[in-house]
């Protein structure tokens, strides 16, 4: 995976998010500026589209870079997926394009993917 | 710790027939002959809106039903702690518009007995499909003294509309309510559903 962290530099504000997050697909304001504090951890994120002969096993990748969100009702929109193992996958509440990252149900953390989302 | 941002939580639950169209959206990543969605596979559990409302920031919890609708199990722990509830057909379907009458009374069962009501006519852009006329929305809504609009998701007529008067309703129902009251909040890990996989059709 190429690493693309420079490209988000300005993104970070304060070590919180300078500009809307917003859903690539449609638009939809998932989170305003300044409400989730950057962090780095590698993740292995399920891909967006997956084959349907694996559909027991879903291809992964792996994802570094996140936006954290201490309270779920910090989202403008956000969908949260039925439970897998200990966590919730996060959507675009509007187009339900995702993963676009995850809730820790032990921690009750969200953690969004900068990949996964624009900022603008 | 952060300090909160919203004044409000509303709980609202989708209810109705299925394939009326509850979770329907304007775009939405589809399954092909070969590839499926990861998101479509597992099923969403619920959803959070924000919506501003008489200068108060208003944050919606919404649940749909999950494919219970159809074995007809939605019982009073569904209705916990909801404040509102979106009653959907489908102006398509004539079954889907009788069995409001039914799910009036599994409310009037199981819900709060002051649950705000709104009863929606979805689909209302298939203007050539149509059975159920808009009067005859009309005609149920006012008997039972609920609010009434038809909608499209698809089309995104009325959807936005429809929960801003949603939560109005409850905003003004609980304005005479302290403010800064603890909002029921509702856990996440509450239970192991089955997969959902609802569309427009």
């Amino acid at each position: 995976m190429p690493d693309c962290s420079e490209n988000y530099e300005k993104e970070i504000s304060d070590g919180k998010n300078a500009r809307n997050i917003k859903c690539k697909y449609c638009n939809s304001v998932i989170l305003t500026p300044s409400t989730a504090a950057f962090t780095s951890f590698e993740f292995q994120l399920p891909l967006i589209r997956q084959s349907k002969i694996n559909e027991q096993n879903p291809e992964t990748e792996n994802v570094s870079l996140f936006w954290a969100v201490t309270d779920m009702f910090t989202f403008q929109n956000v969908g949260f997926s039925n439970t897998v193992g200990n966590n919730k996958y996060l959507t675009c509440a509007d187009c339900e394009a995702g993963p676009i990252g995850y809730h820790d149900l032990s921690n009750k953390m969200s953690y969004v993917a900068l990949s996964r989302v624009i900022h603008s | 710790m952060a300090k909160k941002t919203y004044d409000l939580l509303f709980k609202l639950l989708l209810i109705g027939d299925s394939g009326v169209g509850k979770t329907c959206i304007l775009f939405r990543f589809s399954d092909d002959a070969f590839t499926t969605t990861f998101i479509s596979t597992i099923g969403i559990d619920f959803k959070i809106k924000t919506v501003e409302l008489r200068g108060k920031k208003i944050k919606l919890q919404i649940w749909d039903t999950a494919g219970q609708e159809r074995f007809h199990t939605i019982t009073t722990s569904y209705y916990r702690g909801a404040m509102g509830i979106m009653l959907v057909y489908d102006i398509t379907n004539e079954k889907s518009f009788e069995n409001i009458v039914k799910w009036l009374r599994n409310i009037d069962e199981h819900a709060n007995e002051d649950v705000e009501k709104m009863i929606l006519g979805n689909k209302c852009d298939m203007t050539d499909k149509r059975t159920v006329s808009k009067e005859r929305g009309e005609t149920i809504a006012r008997e039972h003294s609920i609010r009434f609009m038809e909608t499209s998701a698809k089309a995104n007529i009325n959807i936005e509309r429809a929960f801003s008067e949603l939560a109005e309703a409850i905003l003004i129902k609980t304005a005479g309510k302290e403010p800064g009251d603890p909002v029921d909040r509702v856990t996440v890990d509450r239970r192991p559903t089955n997969t959902s996989k609802s569309c427009c059709n």
